[in-house]
């Protein structure tokens, strides 16, 4: 657990003195993502380099697990605390694996400790055959490949507290997607208390338990990523979240949120199809699951079933893609663009029904998470 | 022929010479590292220092080596070794500081930002740093300036032959006083090739102690 409390920087005095973070208080909750988000200039990164003394309080106190970092060494509170930053800084003259070993070499580890703690990192950060990364230059690895070291050599300690000063932010777009997903996975392991500076409101939303949003050295709103979409503090973080706010929304709820747990119009796969329409003709509704088996194999129309006998799997369409409770509403609602549908299976990892989202659903969930705001 | 003639009957002196010139010279760019690479590390965490500590060493390599010959000998006469291989060699000394501290600070200097702000970061000591990071990062270029200097200094004894230091610029001064055109050659082709050999040892020094990853670096670069 990290607390500011009224921490202050000034740099410079008199006339030229710039307040760079000026009495912001907020606390990091163990085993939380907090991204530190605005705009440049606005204090986030002076409030990381804070943390571990890079820079030292103008006035205020910041506590890590109740105790000042003042009175704490400056470089035995650095080693306790992972630090991975965008430039990655990965020392040339060392191989990846003395890189990653740098801190626990200076907490004087033995060397077995650190040969294993190196392999287990090297494949957490996917560097695998580990073989074939260990004894190699960071010149040689690509820019990806260079950051996941640096995430590793951050955790090699094994350190309660993660500073990361957008770690991802120098990788393209689409190893970036990638690695934020694998260290989202990782985190969801580990459970790191992190603070994660970052200028990008979609990385924030993606990564942050909460967002801290700064501007011009003050914290402007604390809250979770949906609270920050959903009821914007002031005009600042309104427009900073963006006007197309209720898609980025999408992009944090899952599907789980919105689902139809129990879908009334479905049919098992072995009945006959004149039974089915008469089902369907009773119920009034124009199409229908089939369900075999407890699992879904595609659907079917009246129109399918008319003047049919057999059984209804084998007159049903096929599903050309399915969904899973913890998938985005995000990807949810472009599968459904992308293969005109109106409504996708939600099954679990073996395949099982359970449940259907539909734009209906979605639609209502957003505007739910919206009610507050638009009834003020 | 004359010259390969002179060196052959005058093989003894002429390796004497030559061990003169070595010694001189070694000894003087032993001193001179001993002194400029810790000064060029110092200044890196002094700024203000810096430009003051190059400035004089600029000064220095200004002053014409006969000049500095001329202007070290009231003062070193004092202690009775205004002649011969002390003032030689501390004259070479002085004269090494420039291209040593100035590669030094530069090569420290532009190790980068994110290196040196990830290592502070992590929890280096400025030492363990410097140990650990920069120094191996720096040492190909502080070599360079070590190389520049050996081989500045082998030109720079032979001048100092006449103060009385000895090496192979005895060869060269006394050719000159008779007008001995074989002798001046020999001992030209010598200082010329001593020069040349210690350049190309210098070089595989370099190659030798600069750290794999740095070479890799320096490849993936170009």
């Amino acid at each position: 657990m990290i607390t500011y409390d009224k921490a202050t920087k000034i740099f410079g005095a008199g006339a030229g003195a710039i307040t760079a973070l000026d009495n912001v208080s907020f606390t990091i909750e163990k085993g939380e993502v907090v991204v530190l988000l605005g705009p440049s200039g606005c204090g986030k990164t002076t409030t990381m380099r804070l943390t571990n003394r890079l820079e030292n309080l103008s006035s205020g106190s910041i506590t890590v697990d109740g105790r000042d970092i003042q009175s704490v060494d400056a470089v035995k509170l650095r080693q306790s605390m992972g630090y991975v930053i965008q430039e990655i800084g990965l020392f040339p003259n060392k191989t990846i694996a003395e890189n990653i070993a740098v801190v626990p070499k200076l907490l004087g580890w033995s060397k077995a400790d650190i040969e294993d703690r190196v392999e287990k990192l090297l494949q957490m950060v996917q560097l695998i055959p580990t073989d074939s990364y260990r004894d190699r230059y960071p010149a040689e690895l690509s820019g990806g490949q260079q950051q996941r070291v640096g995430v590793a050599r951050g955790l090699a300690a094994d350190p309660e507290i993660l500073l990361m000063d957008e770690p991802f932010g120098a990788i393209d777009p689409i190893n970036r997607e990638q690695i934020q997903d694998e260290f989202l996975r990782v985190q969801a392991k580990l459970k790191k208390t992190i603070a994660f500076v970052s200028h990008d409101i979609h990385e924030a939303i993606k990564m942050g338990d909460k967002i801290a949003l700064f501007n011009e050295g003050q914290l402007i709103q604390y809250d979770t990523p949906e609270i920050i979409l959903t009821q914007p503090k002031n005009k600042f973080v309104a427009d900073f979240v963006g006007s197309d706010r209720a898609l980025k929304v999408l992009g944090i709820m899952r599907v789980k949120e919105a689902m139809n747990k129990n879908p009334k119009n479905i049919v098992q796969g072995d009945t006959p199809a004149p039974e089915a329409l008469k089902f369907m003709e009773e119920k009034n509704i124009r199409y229908a699951l089939v369900v075999h088996r407890g699992k879904p194999t595609g659907y079917i129309t009246r129109k399918d079933l008319k003047y049919e006998e057999g059984p209804v799997r084998d007159l049903s369409e096929r599903f050309p893609t399915f969904v899973q409770d913890k998938t985005h509403l995000r990807v949810a609602l472009s599968l459904m663009l992308m293969h005109d549908l109106i409504l996708l299976c939600v099954v679990d990892e073996n395949g099982d029904l359970q449940g259907t989202i539909s734009y209906q659903n979605i639609q209502r969930s957003i505007l739910d998470v919206y009610n507050d705001e638009t009834e003020e | 022929m004359d010259v390969w003639n002179f060196l052959v009957d005058n093989w003894d002196q002429s390796l004497y010479l030559t061990w003169e010139h070595i010694w001189i010279v070694g000894l003087s760019v032993l001193i001179a590292t001993c002194i400029g690479v810790p000064l060029g590390i110092i200044i890196t965490k002094h700024e203000n220092l810096a430009k003051r500590v190059i400035n004089t060493a600029n000064i220095f390599m200004t002053i014409p080596s006969i000049a500095l010959f001329g202007l070290m000998l009231p003062v070193l006469s004092t202690f009775g070794e205004g002649l011969g291989k002390v003032p030689a060699v501390i004259a070479l000394v002085l004269y090494s500081q420039l291209p040593i501290i100035r590669n030094t600070y530069v090569a420290i200097h532009n190790v980068s930002n994110p290196v040196v702000n990830a290592a502070r970061g992590m929890g280096m000591t400025n030492w363990q740093r410097l140990k650990e990071v920069e120094i191996p990062i720096a040492v190909p270029v502080i070599l360079a300036g070590l190389r520049t200097a050996a081989v500045m200094n082998i030109g720079i004894a032979a001048i100092a032959a006449y103060i009385g230091a000895g090496g192979l610029g005895v060869y060269i001064q006394q050719g000159i006083d008779r007008v001995y055109e074989a002798m001046i050659l020999s001992g030209a082709l010598l200082v010329s090739v001593f020069a040349i050999l210690v350049d190309a040892l210098m070089s595989l020094l370099e190659s030798a102690i600069t750290p794999k990853g740095i070479k890799i670096q320096r490849k993936m670069g170009k």
